[in-house]
């Protein structure tokens, strides 16, 4: 067995425009299918990043500079990440595929976790 | 929206059960600690910790107790709002009350129940009536301005304001700390109590919109705080026996009345092996000890109406004189139009169509009526039963017209249909 983690990226201002309905409405199909793989035995935890700007602490000429990230212009931000525990990236993908972030945004990046086979 | 049907009806189900059950739990148990001027924050921070749950719980999946999860997380929420308010000086104690649960002081003289203790703070005398209710139905039920609204006839933008003027108001007259109201407090409430119990039960037994034919989570929780009040040493008055004999006879049809797909099915037309017997019985435990005192209330009169046809075998089987009998002294009592639709249709089945059709003509007229859905449907009804089908047909478009939920929407459309 190996370990993914299924990185979900969406736009910044995906959720922040939602009625408290139907933010409801999506956040039951991401825990349905947490409930799912958590009873499939695959679900090996995850994490959501809070949707406020982080701070970014760059190295650069000037030294190390602290300033708080541009959210709002970036294309995409990482909402959070799910650690699944399967044979191969194959199975990673199959996951992927039926996953409800899909259905509510469009893109899932995996990446394989180093040394946990 | 696009949803993904396949995965998430049961989780979808648990969940609309658990925040809309959950909050007034919370704000129940946080007003306990916290005392009743804090019903705001109490507020607040129940809805923070539900979309904190909706936040994280998609990443983590839903703990194994959601509610202790909710509790936790709501508790500590208050108490870095009140540090970040600099209040810890006045609210040490309180604040070290709510660390540990085995603080809670356990007092027999009073109410033990956080609910229905919360109920009896939002049905202060201070307050009218119609906010009394309004407050409960938001604080203790869940119910947004807006359902809230809807049953009014008001604006949703009116109701908040209601809303929260009644929240100012509560928080100046409550001067104490922690104290849940007096022995004598609760006596002068029980009234008021009993009335917001009832009306909640009724929005949930026919919501007015919205896609569900029952709102059970709603319905049960007003038949639990009945059930409370009855058995309560404080509260056990013959008319709180007597609202929950109705609510326990009410409640027993559930299954009966919305067939597998959600539809309504008419009293008629239900299949009596799916009433709950043991909701029926305990309804008439709950009415033999409303008969203990000499008082004859509306609930009374409604619960023996409920209990007639809770307990017969078969619709033919049903004694309509008395229920004429008990309508009509319901009538006395109430003033209500509302009563008397009601009592009409009993009238019709009681093979009396054209006297009730009489009345039902005369009802309509009444102010707000216009617009009450129930008395189109009741019409409508009894046009059929006289086979004045064109006449009918015009009362189920205006019933329709009026609004009511989705599934009686379909209900007389199809009957509609059928009669063309």
């Amino acid at each position: 067995m190996a370990k993914f983690a299924l990185l979900l990226h969406h736009a910044p201002d995906r959720y922040t425009k939602l009625s408290e309905d139907d933010s409801m409405n999506v956040m039951k199909d991401y825990i349905a299918w947490v409930e799912k793989t958590v009873k499939d035995g695959i679900y090996a935890g995850g994490h959501k990043l809070s949707a406020t700007a982080g701070t970014e602490v760059t190295s650069g000429t000037d030294g190390i500079v602290v300033h708080e990230s541009p959210l709002a212009e970036l294309p995409e931000i990482l909402g959070g990440l799910m650690i699944v525990e399967v044979a191969e990236m194959t199975d990673a993908i199959e996951l992927a595929r039926n996953h409800p972030h899909l259905v509510h945004n469009s893109r899932i990046e995996i990446r394989k976790i180093e040394g946990e086979d | 929206m696009k949803t993904n049907p396949r995965l998430n009806s049961d989780i979808s189900r648990q969940l609309d059960l658990l925040t809309r059950r959950e909050r007034g739990r919370l704000i129940a148990g946080l007003v306990n600690r916290l005392g009743s001027q804090n019903l705001e924050l109490a507020e607040d921070v129940a809805q923070e910790a539900l979309l904190t749950a909706l936040s994280i719980w998609p990443y983590r999946g839903m703990p194994d107790n959601p509610a202790a999860w909710l509790t936790q997380v709501a508790r500590n929420k208050a108490i870095d709002r009140l540090r970040r308010e600099n209040r810890e000086q006045v609210y040490d104690d309180t604040l070290d009350a709510m660390r540990s649960e085995e603080n809670i002081r356990i007092d027999p003289e009073r109410i033990q129940d956080p609910e229905l203790r919360l109920t009896f703070l939002c049905c202060h005398p201070a307050l009218e009536g119609v906010d009394r209710l309004a407050l409960t139905l938001r604080v203790v039920s869940g119910f947004t301005a807006r359902e809230i609204a809807d049953v009014f006839l008001s604006t949703s933008g009116a109701m908040a304001q209601r809303l929260s003027r009644s929240k100012r108001k509560l928080k100046d007259l409550e001067k104490s700390l922690t104290e849940p109201p007096s022995i004598f407090e609760i006596e002068s409430r029980l009234g008021a109590v009993l009335m917001v119990v009832y009306l909640m039960f009724s929005l949930g037994y026919a919501p007015r919109s919205g896609a569900e034919l029952i709102r059970r989570d709603v319905a049960l929780e007003a038949l639990r705080l009945a059930r409370e009040l009855a058995d309560d040493k404080h509260t056990t008055k013959p008319e709180a026996n007597a609202l929950a004999a109705l609510l326990c006879f009410q409640a027993s049809r559930f299954d009966a009345r919305e067939d597998a797909t959600g539809k309504p099915v008419l009293l008629e037309d239900q299949d009596h092996r799916k009433w709950d017997k043991a909701l029926i019985d305990m309804g008439l435990r709950y009415l033999g000890s409303a008969m203990k005192g000499p008082e004859v209330t509306r609930y009374h009169l409604e619960a023996g109406i409920a209990s007639i046809y809770a307990t017969a075998t078969t619709w033919d089987g049903v004694d309509w004189e008395t229920i004429m009998n008990y309508y009509a002294r319901l009538e006395q009592i109430t003033d209500s139009p509302v009563v008397a639709i009601n009592a009409s249709v009993a009238q019709a089945f009681a093979g009396q169509p054209e006297l009730s059709l009489q009345r039902l003509d005369c009802l309509v007229k009444r102010p707000m009526m216009a617009s009450y859905t129930p008395i189109h449907i009741a019409r409508a009804e009894i046009l059929r039963l006289l086979g004045r089908d064109d006449e009918a047909n015009e009362s189920y478009l205006t019933a329709i017209a009026s609004g009511a939920s989705s599934p009686v929407i379909q209900h007389l459309e199809q009957r509609l249909a059928s009669n063309l």
